[in-house]
């Protein structure tokens, strides 16, 4: 691809300030949120790529290690703010969100598949955090409404001498795979439907399809894992904020 | 009623200074069963009459554990409910709801629902848990969701049978049915209380199903009981203000 500055960015913003004026002309209602969005995503983004040049060009592992925990507080407080009727959800949502990003970067460190460099600790870092985070809202938001809307279920299978574990297993399995539909369904229409952004990005960015597929792929495994593990840690979490150890419930 | 608390030899619970409020804001606390006392016997039907919001269904969950009381004493058998472990005190002290709800599957699933530790069951011992609730094994492969409301609190009532409780609490187990099924599960009840010696204590906000079905009345106003006697006698011959007030339709 061509070198890119500030000049082709500029060229981009024309193409945006023709979407804008064609949602005017076709009174769309959307021209100022678009408007908006061209303004806040170019300030973000660019700040952000200064941010990351900065620690990239630190090169300290220390600061690798505190970006990610920053990126994965503002993941948990995001995720609580959606689980509105969970107590505690930016907790649960930043131990899930966590556990995740350990174990599989943890993994993937171990076995040598990547080094603890900023370049691939942060971009690897920001997907599993934005990806868990979702998840995380998702499952304590699904576990909460299934939940509080299937009380009499429960209490009468409270009442039959089943444990708290029994009485719900139902509905902490449905809010896990509405925690992991996402990942599931990409699974199904990846390289057919959609190409992810991260390949689409390398092979902009000049490296061969063939790299780039592998790359995506270990990315796609990685970032399965740890939203697997940050669903069961929030479902987990949430759940037991529901429950006594007496079995009773506690909505 | 309260203060005096007498323990009767027959005693099959005994409750003593029973409370239990919520937090209805922070900071802001309703009482909603008031030092309750009472001495259950054993093989009696009790009916815990009051008007709706009195505290009757809170009392039931408190007795099986379903929610957590403040303080007071709940003695079942001689033994604190606090030693006995939750899961087996629910399947000696069964409860049954206003609104059945049934698990999908079959009317067999359902029976079977409480049961997982004693797999091999006789078929015959499920058609004797039908049969004590007037239906028969036809409805064993039935899903119970395409059954009638009143056939449905049967199934449910014959799955809380089949943990053979020692005391069955029920929660206005008529009120979403209509006269005609309420009628016949009142029946079915007396006729358990009097073959299986099965103590019963039943929620109502209707005086009159508390006359049908005999045996002992608690009247219950704002978590506290207000009178209690042989139901007959209670109701045709009310001592407290608030017990007449309620039996003339003033308070709802
Ligand atoms: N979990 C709870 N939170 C707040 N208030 C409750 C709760 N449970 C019961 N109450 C209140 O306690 C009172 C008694 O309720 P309940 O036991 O359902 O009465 P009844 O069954 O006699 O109609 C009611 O005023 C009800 O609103
Ligand atoms: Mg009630």
């Amino acid at each position: 691809m061509i070198d890119i500055g500030f000049l082709e960015v500029a060229i981009a913003i024309c193409l945006m300030i023709l979407a804008i004026i064609l949602a005017r002309w076709q009174r769309t209602g959307t021209e100022k949120e678009l408007a908006i969005g061209t303004v806040r995503s170019f300030v973000q983004l660019v700040a952000v790529g200064y941010a990351l040049e900065f620690i990239f060009g630190m090169e300290n592992f220390f600061a690798i290690i505190g970006t990610m925990v920053v990126m994965m507080m503002v993941g948990a407080y995001t995720a609580g703010k959606r689980a509105v009727n969970i107590k505690n959800g930016s907790v649960i949502s930043f131990i899930a969100i966590f556990t995740g990003s350990l174990v599989t970067l943890g993994l993937m460190l171990g076995l040598g598949i990547i080094k603890a460099k900023a370049q691939y600790m942060i971009p690897l870092g920001g997907m599993i955090i934005g990806n868990s985070m979702n998840c995380s809202a998702l499952v304590m938001e699904r576990l909460y409404s299934d939940i509080s809307g299937n009380k009499l279920a429960i209490e009468t299978s409270l009442s039959l001498g089943k444990s708290w574990q029994d009485a719900s297993r139902t509905y902490f399995q449905r809010a896990i795979k509405a925690g992991m539909m996402h990942m599931l369904n990409f699974f199904k229409t990846v390289g057919l439907v959609a190409l992810p952004g991260a390949m689409t990005g390398m092979i902009l960015a000049g490296a061969s399809p063939l790299k780039a597929v592998l790359i995506q792929i270990i990315v796609g495994y990685m970032l399965t894992a740890a939203v697997t593990v940050a669903g069961i840690v929030a479902a987990q979490l949430a759940i037991r904020q529901m429950f006594t150890t007496h079995h009773q419930l506690k909505l | 009623m309260d203060g005096a608390h007498v323990t009767t030899p027959d005693a099959i619970l005994d409750i003593k200074g029973l409370n239990r409020s919520v937090l209805v804001k922070p900071g802001a606390k309703r009482i909603i069963i008031d030092d309750f006392n009472f001495s259950f016997s054993e093989g009696q039907i009790y009916t815990i009459v009051g008007p709706s919001g009195s505290g009757k269904s809170s009392l039931l969950r408190l007795l099986n554990r379903l929610d957590e009381r403040d303080d007071g004493e709940i003695i079942f058998q001689g033994e604190s409910i606090d030693s006995i472990p939750v899961q087996a005190l629910r399947e000696k002290i069964a409860l049954v709801f206003q609104m059945p709800y049934v698990f999908p599957g079959t009317v067999e699933s359902n029976l079977l629902y409480s049961r997982s530790k004693k797999h091999e069951n006789e078929r015959n011992e499920l058609i004797d848990l039908l049969n004590r609730v007037g239906l028969d094994e036809m409805y064993l492969p039935r899903n119970p969701e395409n059954l009638s409301l009143g056939q449905q609190q049967r199934v449910a009532l014959a799955r809380s049978l089949s943990m053979e409780p020692e005391i069955l609490l029920l929660d206005e187990p008529t009120s979403a049915l209509d006269p005609g099924a309420s009628r016949t599960i009142e029946e079915l009840l007396t006729n358990l209380n009097q073959t299986m010696n099965l103590t019963l204590i039943i929620v109502t906000h209707n005086f009159r199903q508390a006359l049908r079905l005999g045996g002992i009345s608690l009247v219950l106003i704002d978590g506290r009981i207000i009178e209690a006697g042989p139901t007959k006698e209670l109701f045709e011959n009310p001592a407290n203000e608030q017990t007449r007030k309620f039996i003339a339709g003033e308070l709802r």
